[in-house]
C-alpha cells in the first residue's frame, strides 16, 4: 500500500493496480484514481513550477478549477500540455511529464525568477519591454528580440509538433431539459423532469454522476450519499427518454439556448475502441436549462499560500473520502467560515492528525468547537496564518493573533508543524455559464459571493449554484428546477432525511492576511495581491483593466480561484463594496477546449469536396487535379518527364491545330422555368433575352445593384417558358442566391422557378478546327453542320446511345461545342468523344490550358470581374442594353464609374521574353529600390503557343488610350522588373474567324 | 442562435445566411432617382434593438424570410415569409408544424 | 440502355465494417432510383399539385410543411413551400408528369442524374445522423414519411424518413463520394454494414 493511502474508504478499485508513468519514473494507483490522487497517494507533493517565479507547486484543488497541477500527457509521439492532473483518470500506460522547469521540476533554472520578484511585477512586460525611442532596437522592436527569451522562460506546456491522430466528431441534440451538473440538485432535476415524460440530458464534466454527494461523507435516504447518487443515476439510466453524458464539460452557451459540450470519450481509457472519437463535440438544443453547477470553494490570500501542501480544504476531503488519500500526516487548516471543519472531522477519520484549525473568527459557534474538538484538533480562533514553511514540500507555518475588523495582525508569530494546510476562503457559485448567457452576477452580502440573477434566457438554476449550499436545500431546489423545467408543478414531495454535520454557509469577510511575503490570488498566472494594489496605484481601476494589466484571471483556470478574491483586494485598495467594483463577465469556454473537437470533420479526407462525373477517367488518365473552390478539376494531362507549362502548351497548341476536349461539368447550371422566366432574365441581365428563339443560346452579363460587373455566362432556350443558365464554376452558389432574393423579396409577382442542376448534367466542351468532323463521326439523330447548328446554336441528339444536347459556343475562341449529357452518362460520353477523337488528334486539355487559350482570346472570368470592375472597364458596354432596365442598370452611370482614369481590361506582351507575374504592378517609371506610382496589375498570365510570346491580361488606368505604349512590370515581391508592351486584350484571331468557321 | 423557419421549424444559424437589412425599399426599376438607388444600396439601418432584417433559409427550403431580431438581446419576435402572400406558406404557418 | 454510372462505385465496398464486431447497427446502400424528380407548384396551386402526384404517383401527401409518404417503391415529400421531390424506383417519371403538371400549376424538373440517393437504416441511424446535421431526428419531431432541407456545411441533403430507423437521402451528385466516405467514418464506431 502507498504511503498515503487509507486501507479502506473512497471509490477506488483496491483490487485493480495501475500502472502509470510521472516525469518517468513508474507509479502505480488504483482503477477510479485520478493522476493527482495517485501521485498524491504516492507522497508526491510537487506537481510543477508556476508560469513566472518558477516557484514550486503542488496540487490546490481536485476537480477542472486546478491552476497549479498541469502536466503534459504524451501519447505516442503526440503531446497534450496543460491538463490539470485533478481531471485524469489513470489508465496502464498514462504517460505524463511536469511542465515549465529545466532541467528537472524539483531543480529548475528559471527559479531564479524569484529572486527579481519585484522586477517581474503587474506591467512588467508593458514597462520593461517600451523599448528606446532610438537605434536598432527602438520600440516594439526591442520586444521583438527579447520575446523569444522571455517566451522560453514564462509559460505552461510545450505544444507538441507530431500531428494529431485521434479522431474528433461533432454530435447535434435536442432536448426539453439539458441539466448541467450531478451533484444533488442536478440529479433530483433530472429525474423530476425525466418521470415527467420530457426528453432529458445530464451533462456531469467528472467522470461519475453525484457531484459532492461522491465525498460528502453525508448519509441520503439511509445510505451513504455517493450510493444515493449511483442509485439515482442508475434510475435515470434506465429511461428511453434521457441521454447521461458523463466526463462532458458545458463549455459555452450561446443565443437561442443552444449549449456547447465536449465529451471526452476515450481520455481515461488505454486504447479506444474502434472507430471510437477521442472528443465529441455536442451542440445542444435545450428548450429549457437547468444550472446545476455547483459552487467552488475560494482560496484565503496569505503569505506562502502556494506553496505545496497548502490545498483547499474540500480537495483534501475529497481526496479522503473519494480516493482513500490522504494529503498530509499532519493536517491543518485556516478557515474564515465553518465548512472546514466537516473537512477537519474528515481527514481525522481518514487517519490524519488534525494540528490545529486557524479561524479568522474571533467567536467560534458551539458545534464548530464540538466539530474540532472531535477531530481533537486546537482551536485558534482570531488568528490568522501569516507565513508558510519549507521548500518543495510544506514543513510548518506559523499564526499570529488577527483582529477581523481591522485586518491588524498582533502578538508574536507561533510556529506550527504540519505537511499540509488547508484553507477555505468561503465560495462561490459556478455562474459561468449564466454569465455567458447574458445575466450580470449579484453580490449577496451574507454569503459573500455573487450569485446568478434573473435569467434572460430559459434557464433555471439549482441547488449550490443558486447559493443552496446544503444538500437539503439542494435537492428541494433541484426538484423545483426539473419540474418547472417541463411545466409541471408537481405533488408535494416527502423530504429526503438527510444527516449532514451543521454549520453556517455564511463566511466571514476576510479574503487576505497582509503580511510580508508573497501572496497569491492567481496561481496559475502568478499575480499577487501586492500586484492588484500596484495596479491600482497606477491608475487601473476598472476591473476589466485590472484584469488585463495584471493578466488575472486570465489563465486557463479563468479566474475560477481568483476572481472574487481579486476583486475584494481591488474593492478595499478602492474604498468601495464589492458590488460597486464589479465583477467581469464569463466567456465561452468554461474550461479548455480541444482544438480538434472545433475542427472534427473539416479537417483532413473527409471534409467535402466535389468530384465531376468524369473524376476517375482523368484520375485513371493521368490528370494532374486542381482544387478550384469545393471543386476539383484537371489541371494538365502531364505526359512523363513534362513540366506544368510543357503540358499546357502542348495541349492548346493540339486544340488549336487539331481539336481539344475540356471537362466543363463543373459550370454552374440553372433550370429557369415558368411563364415569366424571360421577363425574369431581361431583368437580370443587361443584355436581352425574351428575344431569344427556342433552340438557341446566348452570352449573357449580369450586374450588381451598384452597377459593377457581377458574372457572366451563356444562357440557353430549351423552351418557351424553359431556360438553362449557365454560371461560373466560383459564382454559381452567389448567382442562385442573387436570383433566389429576387424572385421571393423583390418581385415576388413573377413566375419563375429557379432550381440548380449543376449536378444533372455532365459538360464537355470540344473545340478545335477538327471539332466539327469529331463530332459528326459520334453524333447520331442530328446533323451538326453550319446549317444545323450555327454559332450559338442548340441541337439535340444521341452519342453511344446516350441523349446528349450540343451547343455551339466558344470559350477558347475555336471552333467549339459544349456537349451536355445526364451526369450519370458522363463518362461513357466522354469516352466516346475521345475514342471519336483519336482519329483527328484529339487531346484532353485542363486548366492551364483553358486559361491559356482564354487569356489569347482577351476573354474575363473572376480575374477580372473582381468586384471592382464595370462592363465598361471590361469592354463588354456593348452589352448594356438602353431599351429596358437591369439590376445595375440605375447605378453603372456613376460619375466614378465612368472616370477616364479607371482601370480598363488590357493585354500585356513581356518585351524581354520572361514569364510574367499575377499581382504584379504595372508602372511607366521603373524604381527597383523604391517602387511607386502603379497603373495598374497584372490579372492573369501565361505563356501564349500561339504568339510564342509571355503575355497577361492586366487592368490600367486609362486602357485603350495606351495601346502600343510601353511601360514596365514591377514585383518587388519576386523581384521581376522589366518591360511590357500595352496592346489590346484581343491577342488571338480579335475577329472571331475561327469560332464561326 | 436558432430562426424558426416557417416551412421548416426552429433552425440554426448555421442553415442561414444573411442577406441584408429589411427596411430598404427598392425604387421602380426604371426610375432614375440617384439619390433613391443611393439609398436603397447603400444605406442601413442600424438600430440598438429590434431590426428588420433579410435571412434566406439558404440550408434548408430556401425561402427568403422577414425577421425581427433585437440586436441587444438577439431574441428573434417573429419571422415571416418575405414573399409574404405566397398561400403555401400561409397555410403552413397557420397549422404550425415544423 | 446504357447503365449510369453512379459516383460512388469506387467507395461503396460491400460487407461489415468498423466495429462489427459488437454487432452492426448501421446498414449503408444506395438506393438507385430510376427517377428524382421535382414538381413546384405557383402559389395557391398546391393542391392541385398534390392531386396531380397522387394521380400519377397513388401517393396521398399528408398536409403540412414536410409532409410526405412512401410506399417502397415511390416516395414523395414536401422540401419547401410549394415544392416537392417525388421519387420511382423506375425511369420515365419525368414524361408522367410532364404532361399532368400543366404550366398552369407549376414546373417539372428532372433530377434523376442530379442526386444521389442514399439509405441509412438500423438502430443507430439517428445517432450517425446527428453527427452532420443540427435537426431533431427523434421520431416525434421527425415521423416517418416526412421530409426535410438541410445542409452539413456545403453538402445539401434533403432528407425522408422511409421508416423508424431508416432514412433516404438525397443529395448532390458531385458531392455523394465525399459526402458517402464521411458517412462511414462516422458509422464506424458502432459498426456499419453496406450493402
Amino acid at each position: 500500500m502507498s504511503p498515503r493511502r487509507s486501507d479502506a474508504g473512497g471509490r477506488i478499485d483496491r483490487l485493480r493496480t495501475i500502472r502509470f508513468i510521472f516525469d518517468g519514473a513508474p507509479y502505480t494507483g488504483h482503477a477510479g484514481d485520478t493522476l493527482a490522487s495517485a501521485l498524491l497517494a504516492n507522497g508526491v507533493s510537487l506537481f510543477g513550477r508556476s508560469f513566472k517565479y518558477h516557484r514550486p507547486r503542488g496540487v490546490l484543488s481536485a476537480g477542472v478549477e486546478e491552476p497549479n497541477a498541469l502536466v503534459t500527457v504524451l501519447r505516442g509521439e503526440v503531446r497534450e500540455p496543460n491538463i490539470a492532473a485533478t481531471m485524469i483518470e489513470i489508465y496502464d500506460g498514462l504517460t505524463a511529464v511536469s511542465q515549465n522547469r529545466f532541467p528537472s521540476l524539483s531543480w529548475d533554472v528559471g527559479a531564479v525568477n524569484q529572486l527579481g520578484g519585484k522586477v517581474l511585477s503587474a506591467g512588467f512586460y508593458y514597462k520593461t519591454f517600451m523599448g528606446p525611442v532610438f537605434g536598432p532596437l527602438k520600440g516594439t522592436r526591442f520586444w521583438m528580440f527579447c520575446e523569444h527569451f522571455i517566451r522560453r522562460a514564462a509559460g505552461l506546456g510545450r505544444a507538441g509538433t507530431a500531428p494529431d491522430t485521434a479522431r474528433y466528431e461533432r454530435m447535434n441534440a435536442f432536448c426539453d431539459v439539458l441539466v448541467v451538473g450531478s451533484g444533488p440538485a442536478g440529479l433530483i432535476a433530472a429525474k423530476a423532469a425525466t418521470d415527467q415524460g420530457a426528453r432529458v440530458i445530464l451533462a456531469e464534466l467528472e467522470p461519475h454522476f453525484g457531484g459532492s454527494a461522491n465525498w460528502s461523507g453525508e448519509v441520503i435516504d439511509d445510505m451513504p450519499a455517493a450510493d444515493w447518487a449511483a442509485r439515482t443515476a442508475g434510475q435515470l439510466e434506465g429511461h428511453d427518454n434521457v441521454r447521461l453524458l458523463p466526463r462532458t464539460t458545458v463549455w459555452g452557451y450561446y443565443d437561442g439556448n443552444t449549449l456547447a459540450a465536449l465529451e471526452r470519450v476515450t481520455d481515461h481509457k488505454e486504447t479506444p475502441g474502434k472507430g471510437e472519437p477521442r472528443h465529441r463535440y455536442w451542440t445542444i438544443r435545450a428548450k429549457t436549462v437547468v444550472l446545476a453547477t455547483g459552487s467552488f470553494e475560494r482560496p484565503l490570500v496569505f503569505p506562502g499560500n502556494d506553496r505545496p501542501g497548502v490545498m483547499l480544504a474540500h480537495a483534501a476531503e475529497r481526496y479522503a473520502n473519494e480516493y482513500g488519500v490522504l494529503p498530509g500526516d499532519r493536517i491543518a487548516l485556516f478557515t474564515n467560515n465553518d465548512s472546514a471543519y466537516r473537512a477537519a472531522l474528515a481527514l481525522k477519520k481518514a487517519g490524519a492528525a488534525i494540528v490545529a484549525v486557524v479561524d479568522v473568527r474571533p467567536e467560534l459557534s458551539s458545534e464548530m468547537r464540538e466539530l474540532a474538538g472531535e477531530a481533537e484538533a486546537e482551536i485558534l480562533s482570531g488568528h490568522a496564518v501569516v507565513a508558510t514553511e519549507g521548500g518543495k514540500a510544506l514543513s510548518g507555518f506559523k499564526v499570529q493573533r488577527f483582529d477581523m475588523e481591522s485586518g491588524a495582525l498582533s502578538g508574536d508569530a507561533r510556529s506550527i508543524h504540519a505537511d499540509c494546510l488547508l484553507m477555505s476562503g468561503g465560495w462561490s457559485p459556478t455562474i459561468h455559464l449564466a454569465s455567458q448567457a447574458g445575466a450580470r452576477a449579484e453580490w449577496n452580502e451574507a454569503l459573500q459571493a455573487f450569485l446568478p440573477p434573473k435569467p434572460t434566457q430559459k434557464w433555471i438554476g439549482a441547488g449550490a449554484f443558486n447559493g443552496h449550499f446544503k444538500t437539503l436545500e439542494a435537492i428541494l431546489d433541484g426538484r423545483n428546477a426539473g419540474l418547472s423545467a417541463v411545466g409541471a408543478t408537481g405533488t408535494p414531495m416527502a423530504y429526503p432525511s438527510i444527516e449532514s454535520l451543521p454549520g453556517d454557509p455564511r463566511p466571514a469577510p476576510v479574503f487576505e492576511i497582509k503580511a510580508a511575503g508573497k501572496s497569491f490570488v492567481d496561481f496559475q498566472h502568478d499575480v499577487t495581491a501586492e500586484d492588484v494594489r500596484l495596479a491600482h496605484r497606477e491608475g487601473f481601476i476598472s476591473v476589466e483593466h485590472l484584469k488585463r494589466y495584471t493578466t488575472l484571471g486570465m489563465a486557463t483556470d479563468q479566474g475560477k480561484n481568483s476572481n472574487i478574491p481579486g476583486l475584494a483586494i481591488m474593492a478595499e485598495a478602492l474604498g468601495k463594496p464589492i458590488p460597486e467594483v464589479g465583477t467581469t463577465r464569463f466567456r465561452p469556454p468554461y474550461s479548455a477546449v480541444s482544438i480538434g473537437s472545433l475542427a472534427a470533420e473539416r479537417f483532413g479526407d473527409i471534409k467535402p469536396e466535389r468530384l465531376t462525373p468524369m473524376h476517375d477517367w482523368h484520375i485513371a488518365n493521368g490528370a494532374t487535379m486542381y482544387a478550384a473552390g469545393l471543386w476539383y478539376r484537371p489541371m494538365i494531362y502531364g505526359l512523363s518527364g513534362e513540366t506544368i507549362e510543357q503540358a499546357y502548351v502542348r495541349e492548346a497548341k493540339a486544340t488549336r491545330e487539331s481539336a481539344g476536349i475540356v471537362d466543363v461539368s463543373t459550370l454552374g447550371k440553372i433550370a429557369m422555368q415558368g411563364p415569366d422566366a424571360a421577363e425574369f432574365l431581361d431583368r437580370v441581365y443587361t443584355n436581352m433575352f425574351s428575344t431569344l428563339a427556342v433552340g438557341k443560346a446566348r452570352y449573357g452579363l449580369m450586374l450588381r445593384e451598384d452597377g459593377l460587373a457581377f458574372d457572366d455566362g451563356t444562357t440557353w432556350r430549351l423552351g418557351e417558358q424553359d431556360f438553362l443558365m449557365t454560371t461560373t464554376t466560383a459564382n454559381a452558389g452567389k448567382v442562385m442566391q442573387h436570383l433566389e432574393y429576387y424572385l421571393d423579396v423583390i418581385w415576388p409577382e413573377l413566375k419563375v422557378h429557379v432550381t440548380s442542376v449543376t449536378d444533372e448534367w455532365a459538360g464537355a466542351a470540344i473545340g478545335g478546327p477538327k471539332a466539327r468532323a469529331i463530332l459528326a463521326a459520334c453524333v447520331t439523330g442530328t446533323a451538326v453542320d453550319n446549317a444545323t447548328l450555327p454559332f450559338m446554336g442548340i441541337v439535340r441528339g444521341k452519342i453511344a446511345g446516350v441523349p446528349v444536347m450540343i451547343c455551339r459556343l466558344s470559350f477558347s475562341g475555336e471552333m467549339a461545342f459544349e456537349v451536355y449529357c445526364g451526369a450519370g452518362y458522363g463518362t461513357h460520353v466522354w469516352e466516346a468523344l475521345v475514342e471519336a477523337g483519336k482519329p483527328f488528334g484529339l487531346v484532353t486539355y485542363g486548366l492551364e490550358a483553358l486559361g491559356t487559350m482564354r487569356i489569347e482570346k482577351g476573354h474575363v472570368t473572376g480575374a477580372e470581374i473582381d468586384g471592382r470592375t464595370t462592363a465598361r472597364d471590361l469592354h463588354l458596354d456593348w452589352m448594356l442594353s438602353r431599351k429596358k432596365p437591369f439590376i445595375g442598370s440605375a447605378m453603372m452611370d456613376r460619375e466614378g464609374l465612368i472616370a477616364p482614369d479607371r482601370l480598363e481590361l488590357v493585354g500585356l506582351i513581356a518585351l524581354d521574353n520572361r514569364p510574367l507575374n499575377g499581382g504584379a504592378h504595372v508602372v511607366e517609371v521603373l524604381d527597383e529600390a523604391n517602387p511607386h506610382d502603379s497603373i495598374g496589375h497584372i490579372t492573369a498570365c501565361c505563356y501564349s503557343p500561339a504568339l510564342g510570346k509571355h503575355i497577361a491580361l492586366a487592368l490600367i488606368k486609362g486602357g485603350k488610350a495606351r495601346h502600343g505604349s510601353r511601360a514596365f512590370v514591377s514585383d518587388p515581391l519576386r523581384n521581376r522588373f522589366g518591360p511590357i508592351e500595352i496592346v489590346s486584350n484581343h491577342f488571338y484571331d480579335p475577329d472571331g474567324s475561327r469560332m464561326h468557321g | 442562435m436558432l430562426i424558426t423557419c416557417p416551412y421548416c421549424g426552429p433552425r440554426d444559424v448555421i442553415e442561414f445566411s444573411y442577406q441584408g437589412d429589411g427596411n430598404r425599399a427598392r425604387p421602380q426599376p426604371a426610375s432614375q432617382n440617384l439619390d433613391a438607388w443611393n439609398a436603397y444600396v447603400y444605406d442601413r439601418l442600424n438600430p440598438a434593438g429590434d431590426h428588420n432584417e433579410i435571412w434566406q433559409h439558404s440550408g434548408g427550403c430556401r425561402a427568403h424570410l422577414r425577421v425581427v431580431r433585437n440586436t441587444l438581446t438577439h431574441e428573434i419576435s417573429s419571422t415571416t415569409f418575405a414573399r409574404g402572400d405566397h398561400k403555401s406558406a400561409a397555410r403552413h404557418k397557420a397549422e404550425g408544424k415544423s | 440502355m446504357v447503365e449510369r454510372q453512379s459516383p460512388l462505385e469506387p467507395v461503396l465496398h460491400a460487407g461489415s465494417h468498423g466495429n462489427f464486431e459488437h454487432g452492426v447497427d448501421i446498414i449503408l446502400s444506395e438506393t438507385q432510383p430510376g427517377s428524382i424528380v421535382q414538381l413546384a407548384a405557383w402559389p395557391g396551386e398546391e393542391k392541385k399539385l398534390i392531386s396531380v402526384i397522387r394521380t400519377v404517383t397513388g401517393l396521398a401527401l399528408p398536409d403540412g410543411a414536410g409532409g410526405g409518404s412512401t410506399d417502397g417503391a415511390r416516395s414523395v415529400f414536401g422540401f419547401a413551400p410549394g415544392k416537392f421531390t417525388v421519387v420511382d424506383e423506375a425511369e420515365g417519371l419525368v414524361s408522367a408528369f410532364a404532361g399532368a403538371v400543366t404550366p398552369a400549376i407549376g414546373t417539372v424538373t428532372d433530377l434523376s442524374h442530379g442526386r444521389t440517393a442514399i439509405r441509412i437504416a438500423g438502430p443507430k441511424a439517428e445517432w450517425v445522423l446527428a453527427k452532420f446535421f443540427a435537426i431533431d431526428f427523434a421520431l416525434p419531431a421527425f415521423p416517418v414519411g416526412a421530409g426535410r432541407s438541410t445542409v452539413h456545411h456545403d453538402v445539401f441533403a434533403q432528407i425522408q424518413r422511409t421508416g423508424a430507423d431508416q432514412f433516404d437521402i438525397y443529395m448532390f451528385r458531385s458531392f455523394a463520394r465525399s459526402f458517402w466516405k464521411a458517412l462511414c467514418h462516422a458509422s464506424e464506431e458502432v459498426g456499419y454494414e453496406v450493402q
